[in-house]
């Protein structure tokens, strides 16, 4: 039985390597060559169907000994706990594609309209030309320079302008590249962020204009604004300035929709180096105000507003030191970070106590594919 | 016993994984390159150099072309994806750019792919994998900024599609002609 394992093992390998090796022969010049059937056909730009997605797993301490970083995700203290399981599925024949994005767990929960739900993008996509797109479904926000997927972000915990600003954006958009360095977007959206369906209208203008003015460099200038959901401007930019050193920007500006007052603004900063080919050190020093007004009122019940942050009026500052620790498809990243605010109305100290600021370590494991 | 199998079949893995990426070669200014020279008996450089065209402008559409008619030669600029992961999984995961020349004389041709350089991939928040703003890796000196296992994977795909590349373009230079696909027909008056 042994030597027949073996006789097929070795046949197998033989034919492989076969097979391997006449890839490698000299190409043919012509004189012995076996003439093909037929000319080739041109290339087809259908697309087999496709998956990606990632898992997240981290454990945070804060010192204060309970959770006091109001930002989204990656939550529980001193716990090793689950972010989500993401699977996006992606499809295109033709000038048509469409992508599904489904995703399970905790950081999901929170990340959209209904927890259960678990969808992060469900959009069809046509090329109208090869310079003019049309997209019509759920899609990311176009807002900001976070993400929700834990595999896209450099740092674990989010910002202020992340948490506070839209996730997603439901509606029918249009984009046309005017050339390798301008393109622009414009769309119509629903009238609520972050919702499937839209409360009763479709009014929210959404647009981006896309500018690559040197090489390496891409600045996005956003806006969306609709009657219920408020007026958002946003600069998102990154600048890879050398093979190791990135330099990203994201400004917002954000005044409150109907029935409120207020809003929020602020401006992060996102320096990164990478020091080796596994490991990038990044900062994100972020300031972020809670403007006078209703829209960030604290409720007679609950820590919060609409704006998880500090109370009207009042500023926060947040400095996060990461380290992403590249392992093939895995990605570490240990993290600390510093948040402090102007005035002491909603961080706690050990003894629960009100203070001014609070900090955190986290560390978490990021498996993409 | 076992032990003998799982090496056999280990070193025999290996080998197929070197395979091809040991179709490239380093030129004289140490870059890797893909170089053949063709010969096609019977056909003059004028007929060489028109089905050669007709392969790039039909096969390779978003390759920039730049012809030297008085030289019989053409050159372009193209990229190719390339894709990572296995079965249902496999997705691209970055893309190669790289310089192709050709270059016709009477009854020969020579062609050469190099200077190839790599950028990865990533997902935006669309579900799209995009290119990484700003990272070009030129595969001579990936090495420094890719894992071993990571930079085999690019050579073996670069070796695939040059080897593809001059298979592909040999079929257009031999013009064999294109069989007619034979429509059955059922006739359904007489039974």
């Amino acid at each position: 039985m042994k030597k027949v394992i073996l006789l097929l093992c070795l046949f197998a390998a033989t034919v492989i390597t076969f097979k391997a090796n006449a890839a490698n022969m000299p190409a043919d010049t012509g004189k012995a060559a076996a003439a093909p059937a037929a000319p080739a056909p041109p290339p087809s730009t259908d697309v087999p169907l496709t998956f990606s997605g990632s898992v997240d797993t981290y454990y945070k301490y804060d010192f204060s000994g309970h959770a006091n970083i109001p930002t989204s995700f990656g939550n529980e203290n001193n716990s090793v706990s689950i972010g989500m399981f993401d699977l996006g599925a992606k499809k295109t024949v033709g000038n048509a594609s469409f992508v599904g994005e489904l995703s399970f767990g905790p950081r999901s929960d929170q990340s959209i309209p209904t927890a259960g739900y678990h969808i992060q993008n469900l959009y069809v996509s046509l090329n109208l030309s090869s310079k003019f797109n049309l997209t019509m479904g759920y899609m990311s926000t176009f807002i900001g320079y976070e993400v929700i997927s834990p595999a896209s972000n450099f740092n674990y915990s989010t910002s202020y302008l992340f948490t506070n600003g839209p996730f997603q954006n439901a509606g029918l958009k249009g984009t046309y590249t005017f050339s390798d360095k301008v393109s622009l977007m414009a769309g119509i959206f629903n009238d609520k962020w972050n919702v499937y369906t839209s409360s009763a209208y479709v009014n929210t203008f959404g647009a981006q204009l896309t500018i690559t003015p040197v090489k390496n460099w891409t600045a996005y200038l956003n806006v969306a604004s609709g009657y219920t959901s408020g007026t958002e401007f946003d600069l998102t930019t990154t600048y890879q300035i050398t093979d190791a050193f990135k330099l990203g920007l994201n400004a917002a500006d954000f005044t409150a929709g109907a029935h409120y007052t207020g809003g929020f603004s602020g401006v992060a900063l996102y320096p990164q180096l990478a020091v080796s080919k596994a490991v990038t050190l990044g900062i994100r020093a972020e300031y972020f105000m809670d403007k006078s007004g209703t829209y960030g009122a604290y409720p007679t019940t609950g820590p919060f507003g609409n704006v998880f942050g500090p109370g009207p009026g009042e500023s926060v500052t947040g400095l996060t030191f990461t380290a992403n620790i590249k392992a093939g498809p895995l990605t570490l990243i240990p993290e600390i970070r510093f948040d402090s605010s102007s005035k002491s109305d909603y961080f706690t100290d050990n003894n629960m106590a009100a203070t001014s600021s609070a900090t955190q370590f986290l560390f978490a494991a990021v498996y993409a594919f | 016993m076992k032990t003998t199998i799982i090496a056999i079949i280990f070193i025999l893995t290996a080998e197929v994984t070197m395979a091809q990426q040991e179709l490239l070669s380093f030129d004289e200014h140490n870059k890797y390159i893909y170089y053949q020279i063709v010969e096609l008996p019977g056909l003059n450089a004028d007929t060489l150099e028109t089905r050669g065209l007709n392969f790039l402008k039909t096969q390779f559409p978003r390759v920039k072309l730049k012809q030297e008619t008085s030289l019989k030669s053409v050159k372009g600029e193209g990229k190719f994806l390339t894709y990572g992961g296995i079965s249902v999984l496999k997705h691209e995961n970055g893309e190669m750019s790289y310089l192709v020349s050709v270059e016709f004389k009477d009854q020969k041709y020579r062609f050469w792919l190099t200077d190839f350089v790599f950028t990865p991939y990533e997902r935006d928040r669309y579900g799209n994998f995009v290119p990484k703003a700003g990272i070009e890796i030129p595969l001579e000196s990936a090495s420094s900024r890719l894992e071993k296992k990571e930079l085999d994977s690019y050579l073996n795909e670069t070796g695939t599609f040059c080897k593809q590349f001059g298979e592909k373009l040999k079929i257009y230079e031999l013009n064999l002609p294109k069989q007619e696909e034979s429509t059955k027909k059922v006739v359904t008056d007489k039974w």
